[in-house]
């Protein structure tokens, strides 16, 4: 085993070598952020509709995970919320919000509890640990990923 | 062994980063191709996963590492390190496929994976295939795995 890590190592060092070679991006005073306000306008959106918000909210690149692991890219999220299939989310609600922040990049995780149903009347309520990222890009933060697990401890 | 190992991986950093040190331009970026490093980093994270390899897991975990693991169970680094090394937790066989970059730039890179399982550590059976979001951020330089988080699919 030790022979495979070790050449899988040395790609990875090679692979440094340009890394090192980037310039530090200049440092900048960073601002105050309130991630639980974020995560809570977020998730309000989600349940109101607010897609104007949203579409600026959610970066290009965002990929949302349900707990089931079925992935919706932006775009494909975005229909669903705009279209008939909607869900009805009627509360969601985040608690234990915690902060992970590496520099250009924060990684929130909370306890969210939904009830709700989808456009067929099945219930999508549940309690979920949410795994939320969000990128700052052009100075702003945008939310990028999202994956949903189900809380068993609580089943 | 294990600081032979070790020294030859700081030997090879210290050499690395002395070498780019000279490199270095202001506000030029050197051209790396960020989905390819971060896509073997993916592969070396479940390689330290699959061998107990702690070194490696804490040589890649940020400080302030995440991860969701599955049925909502929240580790940070040490728990995840810990349970990395663990061997008497049992043997996982583990791979991940269809990695998709999803967000790049220069510091912070995001991608899903499908990872399939295969095993059990401790009381917990792992055994299924899940989709996976890592996320990596660059700190001092180096990348480094910032969390991950864990959603099991549907059995087929």
């Amino acid at each position: 085993m030790r022979p495979i890590q070790l050449g899988t190592l040395a790609m990875v060092l090679c692979l440094a070598v340009p890394a090192f070679a980037q310039t530090k991006s200049p440092g900048t005073p960073a601002a105050a952020v309130d991630w639980k306000a974020m995560d809570r306008k977020w998730l309000d959106s989600e349940k109101t509709g607010d897609l104007n918000y949203l579409e600026k909210f959610f970066a290009d690149s965002y990929v949302l995970v349900l707990a089931n692991g079925e992935t919706y890219t932006k775009k494909e999220w975005l229909g669903i919320l705009k279209g008939p299939d909607r869900p009805t989310i009627l509360s969601i609600n985040p608690e234990n919000i915690q902060v992970h922040q590496f520099g250009n990049v924060a990684i929130l995780t909370d306890h969210t509890t939904i009830q709700g149903h989808d456009s067929k009347g099945n219930n999508i309520g549940g309690e979920f640990n949410v795994f939320r990222v969000v990128i700052k890009q052009d100075g702003i933060w945008k939310a990028t990923g999202v994956v949903m697990n189900p809380d068993l401890s609580k089943k | 062994m294990k600081h032979a190992y070790c020294l030859s991986v700081t030997i090879l950093l210290i050499a690395a980063s002395g070498v780019v040190a000279l490199a270095q331009a202001p506000g030029r970026m050197a051209g790396e191709d960020v989905a390819t490093t971060v896509s073997i980093l993916d592969h070396v994270w479940l390689d330290a996963a699959h061998n107990h390899d702690g070194e490696t897991a804490d040589w890649l975990f940020a400080h302030d590492f995440v991860e969701i693991h599955p049925g909502g169970v929240l580790v940070n680094k040490r728990q995840q390190v810990d349970m990395i090394k663990d061997t008497k937790l049992g043997d996982i066989a583990i791979q991940s496929t269809d990695i998709q970059v999803r967000y790049a730039s220069p510091d912070v890179a995001v991608l899903t994976d499908t990872t399939t399982i295969r095993g059990t550590q401790g009381e917990s059976n792992y055994s299924g295939q899940y989709r996976v979001m890592r996320v990596f951020a660059k700190q001092n330089g180096r990348w480094r795995a910032a969390g991950a988080g864990l959603a099991r699919l549907p059995t087929q």
